[in-house]
């Protein structure tokens, strides 16, 4: 098992990094009155985390018997059935899924789930808790329609089962679901949170940690506990006993852009845009999401630009990043970026150097 | 169901006409056959009458077409026609002229020849004593003669011709008609079938009613059914294939070919798979080509002197050449043509061209001059040939028009040169470009043509093919119910796709040659989907600590490379010796990531 896993936290007691918040979720359960919930914040902030104990709170240990169902829906969307098939992950109690994997035909999968939970609704002997709970990822992701689709069954079966949803970025969660939800911003931990939960886990794996070394994991990590926390035990595989100015292995996609980062750097010419294109789709082909790959682009640019362009640079890598969105192949706009960007620099160099 | 009224035929009585000539041989019923007296051709035929429907309609003998084709009476009638009548309005010119010798087909001798011996050589030989199949494959683009080219020969080797024509398709207020008369809807392919199969098992019987039972028997399936889905074709093609096998009449299928420039169309590329599997069963194949220019034109001055229509030998060669190679197509052009001075006899037959849409004609009659493009056919050019032009951005080398005062000026920076070449939209019509592959495949192709020094250019482009990807991403979200809204938007999206790319190349290379790719983001778009359902897949069972859905992001960016590094295995196992012994374990572990490199290597070929 993967660090990440093994020492994730179980029960909102044993939360290191959120402590506040896990108090208040306690609080808020043991008043039996749990609201619907959204948590959103930044990738690898322990949003997750949170809400597995939170479930494990609820509904004690059962909660973390979880099964993997691969299950096929037959939904009736009036003149036709659409078959989806979908992966849960179930237990007594609680249901979660990615109704984002769906594709464009999510708004069906999210009413007719919350239909089924509200089914067969499990009924304590005094009668309490006697609601399941729906976890969704990425709500963020979830179509327009979708999100409509969802006000409404959440009202409708609130009687009969809570929603915890998670999404990185509560702007993209209308504005109706939003207000429907207790919201809990998760913030990504500071450095020195991440110092703490590295140095917790060297304590538990019996590790000796050079002073610095967390410090520059945790730097390097862009403060994603996940990031530190996986690069950490990179570093461990790759060499033991640490030391201090260890090399910390950055991710290989990483690396790639970089490499794409100096080509665009050295030459600008539409016969080096194509040979970028032809790097990019590398990278987009292993699902490695254009909107990172953009971002990081900009990133490795940046560090090898005068700081007369970065200005310019960041404001085209915005304009295309906004259109990607809007767009529908991503490829289009991330060479439209790379062009304007090879255009500008080519200006600059020619300007400079004559 | 679909069935009309036999028809009276004419034989060689002058006041007679066909209303539908063409149409007559698919309602002949095989049942009435025998009261047509094919030796004596200058009798007049008593009308068929019509079997009644209740009767008849349980029998698929009704919904079978067999007919004959009677070449010696059309033959006889085209010969009156031709001596003694000026002109009979209300026929077409292609069935008056219908060619009736092997010399008056205008397809190539060799094609002609070639089939005349297959057939030839069928129909000598004792049934089944030839190795190979009895099945000849016609194929061609439409209007070439194929059909002609069969009915020639058969009359020329005294043989009958039977054919299969598609029965006509049940109209849905007939079939509401039908179904509450109690009459059971058989489609179309499924009489297909069991027409294919009848002629399988028992050959064709006809010689109990022809009398003439020497003379041999050809089959002709000159239309297929029409297959929609995928399904409905393999039963089609399952069904053809079996006759190919095991037929023993000599058969002739014709295939019209729709030109492959359409990959987009499904029609098209299974007509090609069906060839080959065909093919592959041991059917023989004669492809036909477009009838050259120089035939048409004979066949045209041949038909225009019977006619006794004066027409210009230039006019002909026009005619000729917006015909592209399809014959049927040039002699109704040189009718229509003929018309023309005579707004009389237009008016009486306007009726019988229906396949001419009105203005066209009205255009004809007002302008004189120009009949440059009246008869063409619409040029359709490939996807290739469109994106040739679009790429390869031919422009005038200077600007001849002289600008207008009043014309709006763009700065010496924007404008370009105009064109040597139709406007894009037009082009993009006449390739039937469907705006989204139009674009990736400019996308794909288009940095080639720069410039190796226009970075700038390369921008612009690339801009304006992100504009065209946004247009054409509004559409697909918004998932417009409006087919116009629809329409608009594509065509918009291929508009600035196309002229963005013709505006921002202002710096072409040096023209040479350029290979046109396939646009490789389709590849990368297929793997792309199989790669993320790989990962929503193995999310679960590589990892046992994995008990959450995470996303496809995260699991690509964060948790791969490091497993990769780790060496993590899907075995269960790595889990318990995790924390003991240290070497042992990275010994354990440098094997696997041997293991998990070769894995990659596997995921970086595609």
């Amino acid at each position: 098992m993967l660090w990440v896993d093994k020492y994730r936290p179980k029960t909102l007691a044993q939360v290191i990094v959120h402590e506040d918040i896990a108090q208040n979720l306690k609080k808020l359960v043991n008043e039996q009155d749990c609201p619907h919930l959204l948590f959103y914040g930044p990738s690898g902030s322990g949003k997750k985390t949170l809400i597995m104990a939170l479930l494990r709170q609820i509904f004690g240990p059962s909660a973390e018997k979880v099964k993997v169902e691969n299950r096929n829906w037959k939904i009736d969307a009036g003149s036709r059935t659409i078959d989806l098939e979908l992966t849960t992950l179930t237990s007594t109690n609680h249901v979660e899924l990615s109704p984002g994997d769906a594709g464009f035909q999510d708004r069906y999968i999210v009413q007719e789930i919350i239909k089924e939970l509200a089914k067969d609704r499990p009924l304590d002997t005094k009668g309490k808790k006697g609601f399941k709970v729906l976890v969704l990822n990425e709500v963020d992701k979830l179509s327009r329609e979708a999100q409509h689709s969802l006000r409404r069954t959440m009202e409708k079966y609130s009687a009969y089962c809570r929603l915890i949803l998670c999404c990185n970025s509560s702007s993209k969660v209308t504005e109706a679901i939003r207000s429907r939800c207790l919201n809990i911003r998760v913030n990504a931990p500071s450095e020195e949170q991440i110092v703490k939960v590295l140095e917790f886990i060297g304590k538990k794996e019996g590790l000796q940690l050079p002073s610095g070394f967390a410090a520059r994991i945790a730097e390097k990590s862009n403060r994603n506990l996940r990031r530190a926390i996986l690069s950490f035990e990179t570093c461990r595989v790759q060499q033991y006993p640490f030391t201090s100015n260890q090399a910390i292995p950055p991710m290989d996609w990483e690396e790639y852009i970089s490499e794409i980062a100096t080509d665009i750097m050295k030459e600008q010419s539409p016969k080096r845009l194509f040979q970028v294109r032809g790097k990019v789709y590398e990278l987009l082909v292993n699902c490695i999401p254009p909107e990172i790959v953009l971002k990081r682009l900009l990133y490795e640019l940046l560090k090898k630009l005068d700081a007369e362009l970065k200005h310019e640079v960041c404001h085209w890598a915005a304009y295309y990043e906004h259109r990607m969105r809007l767009g529908q192949k991503a490829i289009f706009h991330i060479e439209a970026f790379v062009a304007k960007f090879m255009s500008i620099y080519k200006a600059f160099l020619i300007a400079t150097f004559g | 169901m679909g069935k009309r009224d036999a028809i009276v035929l004419s034989s060689s009585d002058d006041d007679d006409y066909q209303p539908f000539p063409r149409s007559k041989r698919s309602y002949e019923k095989p049942k009435s056959k025998s009261s047509v007296t094919r030796t004596n051709p200058g009798r007049a035929k008593k009308p068929r009458i019509p079997n009644s429907r209740l009767a008849k309609q349980s029998s698929n003998v009704d919904e079978m077409r067999l007919a004959f084709r009677d070449f010696d009476e059309v033959l006889n009638g085209f010969k009156v026609s031709a001596g003694s009548r000026k002109s009979n309005a209300k026929e077409l010119w292609v069935d008056k002229h219908k060619p009736c010798s092997l010399e008056e087909l205008a397809v190539n001798k060799k094609k002609v020849e070639e089939v005349k011996s297959w057939l030839e050589e069928r129909l000598r030989t004792p049934k089944g004593e030839i190795g190979g199949s009895s099945v000849l494959i016609i194929s061609g683009p439409a209007g070439v003669g194929k059909s002609a080219t069969v009915h020639v020969i058969a009359s020329k080797l005294r043989a009958q011709l039977c054919e299969w024509n598609t029965p006509t398709p049940t109209i849905w207020q007939e079939h509401v008609h039908n179904s509450s008369a109690g009459m059971n809807y058989t489609s179309k392919l499924d009489e297909f079938e069991n027409f294919v199969e009848r002629v399988r098992k028992y050959g064709l019987i006809f010689s109990s009613f022809d009398g003439n039972s020497k003379s041999s028997i050809i089959l002709v399936i000159d239309d297929l059914p029409v297959t929609n889905g995928r399904l409905a074709f393999e039963r089609l093609q399952r069904c053809l294939v079996l006759l190919v096998r095991s037929t023993r009449v000599p058969t002739a299928i014709l295939i019209t070919d729709y030109g492959n420039e359409d990959s987009s169309d499904l029609t098209a590329r299974w007509m090609e798979e069906l060839q080959l599997s065909l093919e592959s069963a041991g059917a023989s194949k004669v492809a036909f080509n477009p009838i050259t220019n120089n035939s048409i034109k004979k066949t045209l001055s041949r038909i225009c002197k019977q006619e006794l229509c004066n027409v210009a030998a230039e006019e002909i060669d026009l005619i000729a050449k917006a015909s592209g190679g399809d014959i049927r197509h040039a002699i109704t052009s040189l009718q229509l043509f003929c018309l023309k001075p005579n707004t009389e006899l237009y008016l009486s037959s306007s009726n019988s061209t229906p396949s001419y849409p009105r203005e066209n004609v009205d255009e004809l009659n007002t302008s004189s001059g120009g009949f440059s493009s009246q008869y063409g056919r619409d040029e359709t050019l490939t996807l290739f040939h469109a994106l040739g032009k679009f790429l390869h951005n031919k422009r005038e080398t200077e600007n001849l028009v002289a600008l207008d005062q009043n014309a709006f000026r763009v700065g010496e920076k924007f404008s370009r040169l105009p064109f040597k070449m139709d406007s894009p939209e037009k082009i993009l019509c006449q390739a039937h470009g469907q705006s989204r592959p139009i674009t990736d495949f400019l996308h794909e192709n288009v940095l080639d043509f720069l410039s190796d020094e226009a970075m700038d250019d390369a921008w612009t482009v690339a801009s304006y093919l992100g504009d065209a990807d946004l247009l054409l991403a509004t559409f697909r979200r918004n998932l417009t119910r409006h087919s116009e809204t629809e329409n608009v938007l594509q065509s918009a999206a291929a508009s600035v796709a196309v002229r963005g790319v013709l505006y921002g190349n202002f710096h072409p290379s040096p023209s040479r040659w350029h290979a046109i790719r396939k646009p490789k983001l389709w590849q990368i778009e297929h793997s792309l989907s199989h790669n993320q359902n790989e990962m929503l897949r193995e999310r679960f069972t590589a990892d046992v600590g994995w008990t959450r859905l995470s996303e496809v992001s995260v699991i690509a960016t964060e948790y791969r490379p490091v497993l990769k590094w780790v060496g993590y295995r899907r075995t269960g196992d790595v889990e318990t010796q995790e924390s003991e012994d240290d070497s042992l374990q990275r010994m354990s572990l440098d094997e696997e990531s041997e293991i998990c490199e070769e894995d990659d290597d596997d995921i970086e070929d595609w």
